[in-house]
């Protein structure tokens, strides 16, 4: 067989390296920033673009997005080549989803700041940014869907696997979540409303974690640990059904992020039971890595790129456990909306995603540059610093969740709630979140030291751009051999390949998203909830961009603990109208889906609304919400009132036809009364103000229904 | 999977991992990583199973046999529960009619912790008022003006009905009795205290207090 030469492209690996290091800092450092924020407000600045609910999805989308995206690609372009052994099909292809991504970064930090936003956690972009992002995510995708098919392997290794899946089922993921329609060339509202776009949301939220965050990051494992190890992969059976059992199983778990909540029963129970089942499928990812280094534990010890591999295949193998723990309905009515889950997600980022990131950079420098790490102990220096920093990292808040549970659902023997002012919980927890500043500060200066190792590193060696390599062509070969088993069949047809990964991954979404449109007793209708006054919904649009939605929740669970403190629990049929849902994630401050009922436990006048948006801390000494002085400033974009009603009105909202020309008038009419009422109070603002839609928005919130409706049970 | 296709490719014979012991699959070598032919390890197949069991006893037991409440009826059942104790414990009352001023140290500091709770975040920290009227001077709104006199009486049905035109909410559900009484008993103490920044005067001027 004739020998063909050819070229791995090493030039666009070093590129994502480089924007991997450049974004990690820089996301890292914006943890550090909102995690000081949160015990010191001033540090919000009082100024629109440095406040926490627009800085908080910064962090988030810096660090999934920019960090651990561009470590996917730089892993990925690295190994793709050699697992097929040849070099990219296209190169303007490589390079322009090099570009094409660093630009969208870029223009999603502008615009995340700037306060556009859609409101839907890890998936804030807004549309024209979504349509680059799908445009960019197909280019790369076809170009490695060429490359394998003109590979000289015959058969593809689990990695790519891992690879193709990741492909079609972001693609999948993040076009159905952004289905929204444009009212202004940068903002939007989704087609789907309330538990409809709840569900479609965390179907997406959830398997951004799983298709973004897991089984890319599984398929870097299955490359580098066994070539920085030197050892053969455990078991090539056990790749097989974990692979296959994962991608499958993942997908269903979404609803998981939604117990207890207003969605359909028998959704919340899927999301528990497909978590339950997921334990198996994810902990043989665990074992196939850890398992490789049998025989090998000797050069754990010594190499500083198996310390970093092993921690991280054991955080991932502790969240893949926790999460499922976290999907059950006891255990989850106490860690959700607090710390805790804050405490989860970064066991998977800082070791899963953060460690076997920072492996790879290690390994991978030197390789390319043809030298020796500049110094192997300043690798374990910031191997220990890791270490440490996820410990100062998570212990604190797994302390504040419980901490926070305990305090929320502790009543006396007169059966009051023991701590009815959040800010008594708050206080609480203020030493943990301390901590956390210290472990994420940590962590940070890790890999600051990591910058100046590899710098070193690229200083003393020589890069080779593109590396030459040789193999034979690949022979034709029909279709199924005797003897030669369906799987490894498959393994040498990736397109039949990517079509199966696309049915396993198509069936959990459509059992558990269609259902809530076809059968009408998921979401019962309630006749007391009508469509959002234009004032209020330019409000609305306000509390999006802020991004309140980052710290308050709009959903009162059913429990007597939530009953007690914020009122009536939440109902499905309550949120028909909200393009998108705000419910939220976490609790840094109270619900707020009551706030506006004026016999419940929480409501707070105008003017009081007034005073605590301007100086929160007036009102409340130790509150830790930053000041929004400015909404008194700024106007409210009124020229955008018809387009957004007509927005809403395609989207099925019953305002009457022909009301968009006319809703500015009781916009103009809601506003002023509340200005009037301001003005008794002594405050004068002016009627045209941001500050009085939120007010107004506000004192709107969670009144549809009266007292103790309970006509809409959830089935 | 190790079939003869893949053991006969490269290798006659199943090559042995000298570290190990386990067997080589012939044939998978893919930029130098090679993969071993072991059968998935038992107890993480019996996990699998387990959890399999596990989500359907979990289905079957929620949604068809109704051994266990979903979420509208666990929360009714947690609901009817508590209405048995609040049964069990009845309040302790308090005359309304001649209610008088707490003064004992225990009551006023009881008192104190109520309203650094609840009434802190519109009256002031001192009482020198915020969006709520000052609590401090002499000038009150609810008062009874044909006896130029503020009663703790008037101040506690103010707490239990609210004054929601104004924005303050009811208390009824969620101070007890002796509990509004200390909180006022509390208030009317600061009387003249004199704080800074104190909230311009509403209402009329009384002259007695208690």
């Amino acid at each position: 067989m004739e020998l063909q030469k050819f070229y791995y492209d090493n030039k666009i690996v070093k590129m994502f390296a480089y924007a991997t290091l450049f974004w990690g800092i820089v996301g890292m450092l914006v943890g550090v920033l909102i995690a000081s924020q949160m015990v010191f407000p001033a540090l919000n600045f009082n100024f629109a673009y440095t406040t926490f609910g627009r800085v908080r999805p910064v962090h988030t989308n810096a660090i999934i997005f920019a960090f651990v995206g561009n470590g996917i690609f730089t892993g990925y372009y690295y190994s793709l080549q050699r697992l097929l052994k040849t070099g990219m099909a296209s190169n303007w292809m490589t390079r322009f989803h090099f570009w094409g991504w660093q630009t969208i970064i870029v223009l999603a930090a502008v615009t995340l700041l700037a306060g556009f936003t859609t409101g839907k956690e890890y998936a804030e972009l807004e549309w024209p940014i979504d349509i680059m992002i799908a445009v960019v995510w197909v280019v790369f995708g076809w170009n490695m869907m060429w490359t394998i098919l003109k590979r000289r392997v015959k058969h593809i290794y689990v990695a790519i696997w891992f690879y193709i899946a990741t492909f079609v089922t972001v693609a999948v993921l993040h076009i159905g979540n952004s289905i929204e329609i444009p009212w202004s060339f940068l903002k939007s509202y989704p087609v789907y409303a309330g538990v409809q776009d709840a569900l479609v949301q965390w179907w997406y939220g959830h398997n951004a974690v799983a298709f973004f965050l897991t089984t890319p990051y599984l398929g870097l494992m299955y490359y580098f640990m066994p070539k920085a190890a030197n050892r053969p992969v455990y078991s090539y059976k056990l790749s097989v059904i974990h692979f296959w059992a994962l991608i499958f199983l993942y997908i269903w778990a979404g609803p998981h992020h939604l117990l207890y909540q207003s969605v359909p029963n028998w959704a919340q129970s899927l999301g528990t039971v497909f978590s339950i089942m997921l334990i198996a499928p994810s902990w043989g990812g665990m074992i196939n890595g850890l398992l490789t280094l049998r025989g090998a534990w000797d050069k754990v010890r010594e190499e500083p790129v198996l310390k970093f591999f092993v921690v991280a295949v054991t955080a991932y193998g502790m969240s893949t456990f926790e999460g499922p723990m976290l999907s059950l309905k006891s255990i989850n009515a106490i860690s959700h909306f607090t710390n805790w889950t804050v405490g989860h997600v970064h066991i998977g980022a800082l070791g899963w995603n953060g460690f076997l990131t920072f492996g790879m950079i290690y390994w991978l420098f030197p390789k390319m540059f043809n030298t020796k790490l500049y110094s192997v102990k300043l690798a374990n220096l910031h191997f220990w610093m890791g270490t440490l920093a996820i410990l100062f990292y998570s212990i604190p808040l797994y302390w504040a969740g419980w901490t926070e549970a305990s305090m929320f659902k502790q009543f006396n023997d007169a059966g009051e709630l023991v701590y009815p002012n959040f800010l008594e919980i708050v206080s609480q927890i203020m030493p943990m979140y301390y901590m956390r500043i210290f472990g994420g500060t940590l962590y940070f200066l890790g890999a600051i030291l990591m910058v100046y190792n590899i710098a070193k590193t690229v200083k003393a060696g020589s890069f080779v751009a593109m590396e030459a390599a040789e193999a034979p062509a690949l022979e034709k070969e029909g279709g199924m051999k005797p003897g030669e088993g369906f799987h490894r069949f498959l393994e040498r047809r990736p397109v039949q390949f990517m079509i199966l990964s696309i049915i396993a991954i198509l069936i959990g979404g459509l059992v558990e998203i269609v259902p809530t449109y076809l059968i009408k007793s998921n979401i019962p209708t309630i006749s007391s909830v009508k469509p959002y006054t234009p004032l209020e919904l330019q409000g609305r649009d306000i509390y999006i961009k802020e991004g309140c939605y980052n710290c308050h929740s709009q959903m009162i669970r059913p429990f007597r603990s939530e009953t007690e403190r914020y009122g009536e629990y939440s109902k499905a049929g309550e949120y028909v109208y909200d393009h998108p849902f705000q419910w939220g994630s976490k609790r840094t401050g109270p619900d707020l889906w009551r706030e506006g009922v004026k016999t419940g436990k929480n409501y707070k006048p105008d003017a009081w609304h007034y005073r605590h948006f301007m100086n929160p801390q007036e009102l409340n000494a130790t509150s830790l919400m930053p000041k929004y002085s400015w909404l008194a400033d700024v106007e409210i974009d009124i020229a955008s009132t018809p387009k957004k009603i007509r927005v809403m009105q395609t989207l099925g909202v019953p305002y009457p036809e022909g009301y968009d020309l006319i809703a500015n008038d009781d916009l103009k009419a809601q506003a002023e009364a509340i200005a009037a009422g301001l003005k008794a109070d002594g405050i004068e603002v002016g009627s045209n103000k941001q500050v009085i839609a939120l007010i107004a928005y506000m004192q709107r919130l969670g009144t549809d229904i009266s007292g103790s409706t309970t006509t809409s049970e959830n089935k | 999977m190790s079939n003869t296709e893949d053991k006969n490719l490269h290798h006659g014979e199943p090559e042995i991992d000298e570290l190990t012991n386990d067997r080589y699959l012939g044939g998978h070598e893919y930029d130098g990583i090679r993969e071993l032919d072991n059968k998935l390890p038992q107890w993480w197949l019996y996990l699998f199973y387990v959890t399999i069991i596990f989500s359907l006893v979990y289905l079957v037991g929620y949604h068809l046999a109704d051994w266990w409440p979903l979420q509208e009826k666990e929360y009714n059942n947690e609901m009817a529960a508590v209405a048995d104790i609040k049964k069990a414990t009845p309040q302790i009352e308090v005359d309304l009619e001649n209610m008088m001023p707490l003064t004992a140290e225990a009551d006023l500091t009881a008192g104190k912790v109520t309203y650094d709770k609840i009434c802190v975040t519109c009256h002031g920290k001192f009482g020198e008022g915020l969006v709520g009227p000052n609590m401090t001077d002499m000038y009150w709104i609810h008062g009874d003006s044909t006896n130029n006199k503020v009663t703790i009486k008037e101040l506690y049905n103010v707490v239990i009905t609210g004054v929601i035109e104004k924005g303050m909410i009811s208390y009824k559900d969620q101070l007890s009795p002796v509990q509004i009484q200390q909180v006022l008993s509390f208030i009317l103490t600061l009387q003249g205290t004199n704080p800074a920044n104190q909230k311009a005067p509403q209402g009329r001027k009384y002259d007695t207090f208690g």
